[in-house]
């Protein structure tokens, strides 16, 4: 294609095509844009480094796993050899499983997981839309007062919560963490989606009420549609939020039966490093990091836009 | 002051085999005003870029003056550019923005002020040195990215399609100034832009270029009358030249009852069977129907000093002494006529080149056939 | 950035209140659905935190322990004993120390790498993996941090080997003295990338033709640094100063388990206001007074950067 495309161009000119030569597998930069500044040197090093790092964490981390403790402290950097000698390369991930009980926690953390997230956009588009596009006096003032629920310490409000779900039977209760979990995530979502609803163009809305669509209607099936990317993006951070969401569920969860991974985990670490079993600990966290590294992997960029744009408002 | 020149400067991009610009030869004279153009991707703007030292150059080399500046760094070039979006800092006063180059080359600051104060007289800018680039008019803006190449009393100046975001009146009021300012400076300039009416107007010379490739450099009267190919023959002047391909015979080309004969160094130089015909809208001669080429007017735009006539004729184009009768597709053909004319919709015409008003070009090739 | 939102110059009034500027018929039909759209958001947000937080700052001046005893109201004294308690002070220097140091070296790391990362080569890889440990759950960073940090002789955690293996004596990380700035290197590596992406989208959004007229003008890294990316960004870096203040003051998982055995509260050099909160509520004794007054100061705390942070951060908003 390439030289097909060179020759018709020089057929229309010069006369003379001009010696095909080979395109340089990498052009040269512009001058100067190499050049050696001190700053540079340092940022590039401190920048390389850091990269280094957090790939060889992520290799140890997924090595040790399947490592014995021996092999974790006295060779951190080799590949895993002692459990597929034994031909248990799994050991440590049954260990955690079975002695953390890491495979209800498992289940109950992705079916809460899954429906808080659904929850929490199902409740926080409508209020988001009609902050940001009904025009009513005080929606201002109003967000501002939701976006400062963002900057609150969860630690600031677990006593009462604590109390008043005591009160009403369900502390200790997926369906009252579930609730604690949609409510607390309600300003980071509302104030994002606020963000999308703003940017979408006002003809369309325009549009369907002269086309005679009732304003729910409109909603739904105009300004919920437009606004599906900012949808899926809230609902896949609250989702990484939540499924690494630690202080709510040790404060409100107190029987195994009921853990979430973050919680079991939390409670697994002591009996682990008392028994020396730094292996199954690491499968444990490995158990916690992966879904999301996989989730990570495959939607890098959109948690990251989603993330930029509600830090850049 | 200097000379620009480019031996063979060439640039690839990644991921693409064709260069941008290719084996690019062009000497520019010392306060020369030299005007790029081409459609858009032809590589004006690489050129330029690379001019700046703001691409690599990956073959061939490029000269100011004296000097090879090939691999120096921008600032070492003693260049200034005015950038298409005009590039102001939008947290810069317009007097910050002016003696932003100067405060980074460490001129101390009275020096400093005096040059500012020097440009902003010269581009009307006094009144708005406290401002905001936000707050100003585009042609304000123009001024301070003008501004701010001034006063670096550089050698070349490159300007990027400088004018490009200003609306149509302003843009055609522009281009005088920034043309006489250059004369009156003498600096040498190398001036990018895609609108050839601009490239006719302000250059000095005017280099058209496409597909990397350089086409013809030329003053803009030696681009207009004898235009070195088809396409520089299509691309310079409005409404563009009509172009109809043609088949040669022993006597010459036939066209609308008349036939053109070629000397022998035409006929030497055909490389094929055809040659195409071009005859710009004022190069014809309004006849009656039956005598000349018959043209079938479809749209008139009447422009009061002038109108031109959009027509197609069912270009009986007869190679002369041939018996057959060689029929092409209808063929798109404009005409200038005197303003105000009579002429409308669906009527019939004939016409027939002016002498002296014909150029020809090797249909193959695609190459002005010589003239002599 | 600027944003339109249908807001017609009468929206304050009532329909048919004034002839002029009265809203038309669809605005105000889909007005209607303000309420009902807003009021589930809203009820949730006053039950579970505006309700929450005004009854902490009440339970703060009482003297609950929230065992059975009832709570009689002490006025400032729960704050006195706790301003005079060492894990209260212990866990406000380091609070102080992770918001304000923890804060410098983040932002100076994602300056610097904003310096580079602009145009280097495969620099989308580089910030993906540079963000990475941001979607890593707390409580398993700080078991990672907890084995990396370990020391034991023969049994060295990654870092410890790491020394060791280019001829350096191994370092107890994790005891009194270095703690703190052992949990303040691994904050900042944790939360560098999400501070870098933010910036980073600030500085993506910098039309690339000032730093092109930067390098003709001969300006160096720092120079372009200095005039172009830091001015420009200056308001992004405003916000994501208020959102490092934010999380930076509720570190608590991440030190607790890396810094203890999980169960109970570390060593009190270790604490953090988040887990003095933990320890007298859910940790240890029972201490709800306590425990609500520090949650207070927190709330304060956070009050207080915020605010200056704005004021020192201000600037014109910039147009480009």
């Amino acid at each position: 294609m390439s030289t097909t495309a060179l020759s018709s161009s020089s057929t229309g000119s010069t006369g003379q095509p001009p010696p095909r030569r080979k395109a340089p597998r990498r052009p040269k930069p512009a001058p100067g844009t190499q050049r050696i500044s001190p700053l540079r040197v340092i940022g590039l090093t401190v920048v390389w480094l850091f990269t280094a790092f957090n790939l060889l964490v992520l290799y140890w981390l997924i090595m040790a796993a399947f490592k014995t403790p021996l092999e974790i402290f006295r060779e951190p950097l080799s590949l895993p050899a002692t459990l597929f000698e034994r031909g248990t390369p799994f050991r440590n991930f049954v260990y955690a499983w079975e002695s953390a009980e890491f495979g209800t926690a498992f289940l109950n953390t992705v079916i809460l997981v899954a429906v808080c997230s659904v929850v929490i956009v199902l409740v926080s588009a409508p209020a988001a839309y009609a902050l940001s596009r009904l025009g009513v006096r005080g929606s201002g003032p109003m967000t501002a007062f939701i976006a400062i629920g963002m900057g609150v310490p969860f630690q600031t409000v677990i006593i009462p919560l604590f109390i008043a779900m005591s009160e009403i039977d369900l502390n200790n209760n997926l369906f009252g963490l579930a609730l604690i979990y949609v409510a607390l995530s309600l300003p980071f979502t509302v104030f994002l989606l606020t963000g999308f609803f703003r940017s979408l163009p006002d003809e369309l809305e325009e549009a369907a009420s002269i086309d005679g669509a009732s304003a729910t209607r409109t909603f739904w099936s105009i300004m919920l549609p437009l606004a599906r990317g900012g949808l899926i993006t809230a609902l896949i951070l609250n989702a990484i939020g939540l499924w690494n969401e630690t202080l709510l569920a040790i404060v409100f969860l107190q029987e195994n039966a009921n853990f979430t991974l973050a919680r079991a985990l939390f409670t697994f670490y002591n009996a682990a490093s008392y028994q020396s079993e730094y292996g199954g600990l690491l499968a444990g966290v490995a158990i916690i990091v992966l879904p999301m590294l996989v989730m990570y992997i495959l939607l890098a960029r959109r948690i990251i836009t989603g993330l930029t744009l509600g830090a850049g408002k | 002051m200097a000379t620009v020149s480019f031996r063979g400067a060439t640039r690839y991009y990644a991921g693409n085999d064709k260069p941008a610009v290719d084996g690019l030869d062009l000497e520019v004279a010392d306060g020369e005003f030299l005007v790029l153009v081409g459609p858009s991707g032809c590589g004006k703007s690489t050129t330029l870029r690379m001019l700046a030292g703001l691409e690599g150059v990956d073959d061939g080399q490029i000269w100011i003056g004296d000097k090879n500046v090939t691999d120096m760094e921008p600032r070492a070039r003693d260049i200034a550019m005015v950038f298409q979006n005009y590039a102001l800092y939008p947290h810069m006063t317009v007097h910050e923005n002016i003696a932003f180059h100067l405060k980074i080359a460490k001129m101390p600051k009275d020096q400093r002020d005096a040059r500012v104060q020097e440009a902003a007289k010269l581009l009307d800018l006094e009144p708005y040195l406290d401002r905001k680039p936000a707050k100003l008019s585009g042609g304000q803006r123009q001024r301070v990215a003008m501004g701010r190449a001034i006063v670096r009393q550089p050698q070349v100046f490159c300007m990027d399609e400088p004018l490009s975001n200003l609306d149509a009146k302003l843009r055609v009021q522009t281009r005088t100034q920034i043309a006489s300012l250059q004369r009156r400076l003498g600096t040498t300039t190398i001036y990018v832009t895609h609108d050839q009416v601009e490239a006719m107007t302000m250059g000095d010379r005017v280099a058209v270029m496409r597909d990397g490739l350089l086409q013809q450099c030329d003053t803009p009267v030696g681009l207009f009358a004898k235009p070195r190919n088809v396409f520089v023959a299509g691309f310079i002047g409005s409404p563009a030249m009509n172009l109809i391909p043609a088949r040669l015979s022993d006597a010459g080309v036939a066209l609308g009852g008349a036939t053109i004969p070629l000397t022998p160094a035409q006929k030497a130089a055909v490389t094929g069977t055809e040659v195409i015909v071009g005859i710009r809208p004022e190069g014809w001669d309004t006849v009656a129907a039956s005598e000349g080429l018959p043209v079938t007017i479809e749209a008139v735009e009447e422009l009061g000093s002038d109108q031109y006539l959009y027509g197609s004729s069912e270009a009986e184009v007869v190679a002369a002494g041939e018996d057959v009768e060689h029929r092409e597709a209808p063929h798109p053909i404009v005409i200038r006529t005197p303003g105000m004319s009579d002429w409308s919709r669906g009527q019939q015409l004939g016409v027939r080149p002016r002498t002296g008003a014909v150029h020809l070009f090797d249909k193959e090739t695609g190459n002005r056939l010589p003239d002599a | 950035m600027t944003t339109s939102v249908v807001t017609p110059p009468a929206s304050g009034h009532q329909p048919g209140a004034g002839g002029r500027g009265t809203p038309a018929a669809h605005v105000a039909r889909r007005k209607k659905l303000f309420w009902p759209f807003v009021a589930p958001t809203l009820v949730l947000y006053g039950l579970f935190l505006v309700v929450p937080t005004l009854a902490t700052v009440v339970l703060s001046f009482s003297n609950w322990r929230g065992a059975g005893d009832t709570p009689q109201f002490t006025g400032f004294t729960q704050y006195a004993q706790m301003f005079s308690d060492d894990g209260f002070q212990n866990a406000f220097v380091n609070t102080l120390i992770y918001i304000t140091l923890g804060g410098v070296g983040t932002f100076v790391l994602a300056f610097l790498f904003t310096m580079v990362l602009r145009d280097m080569r495969g620099n989308k890889m580089v910030r993906a993996i540079l963000f990475f440990p941001n979607i890593v759950a707390p409580v398993a960073l700080g078991m990672f941090f907890g084995v990396v940090y370990r020391y034991q002789p023969n049994r060295q955690g990654l870092a410890n080997y790491l020394l060791e293996s280019v001829g350096l004596s191994a370092v107890k990380f994790l005891e009194a003295d270095s703690v703190t700035w052992v949990v303040l290197g691994s904050i900042i590596w944790a939360s560098a990338g999400f501070y870098i992406t933010i910036l980073m989208a600030a500085v993506d959004r910098i039309p690339p033709y000032l730093y092109e007229d930067a390098s003709i003008a001969g300006a160096s890294p720092w120079q372009k640094f200095r005039n172009i990316t830091l001015p420009l960004t200056w308001d992004v870096v405003g916000i994501a100063g208020v959102l490092w203040t934010i999380n930076a003051i509720k570190i608590f998982e991440l030190v607790f388990v890396m810094a203890g055995s999980g169960t109970y509260a570390p060593p009190i050099h270790t604490w953090t206001l988040g887990i003095f909160v933990f320890d007298r509520s859910f940790g240890g004794t029972p201490a709800y007074g306590a425990a609500c007054a520090c949650a207070v100061v927190m709330i304060v705390l956070v009050s207080v950067f915020v605010v200056a942070l704005r004021r020192l951060l201000r600037r014109d908003a910039i147009q480009f």
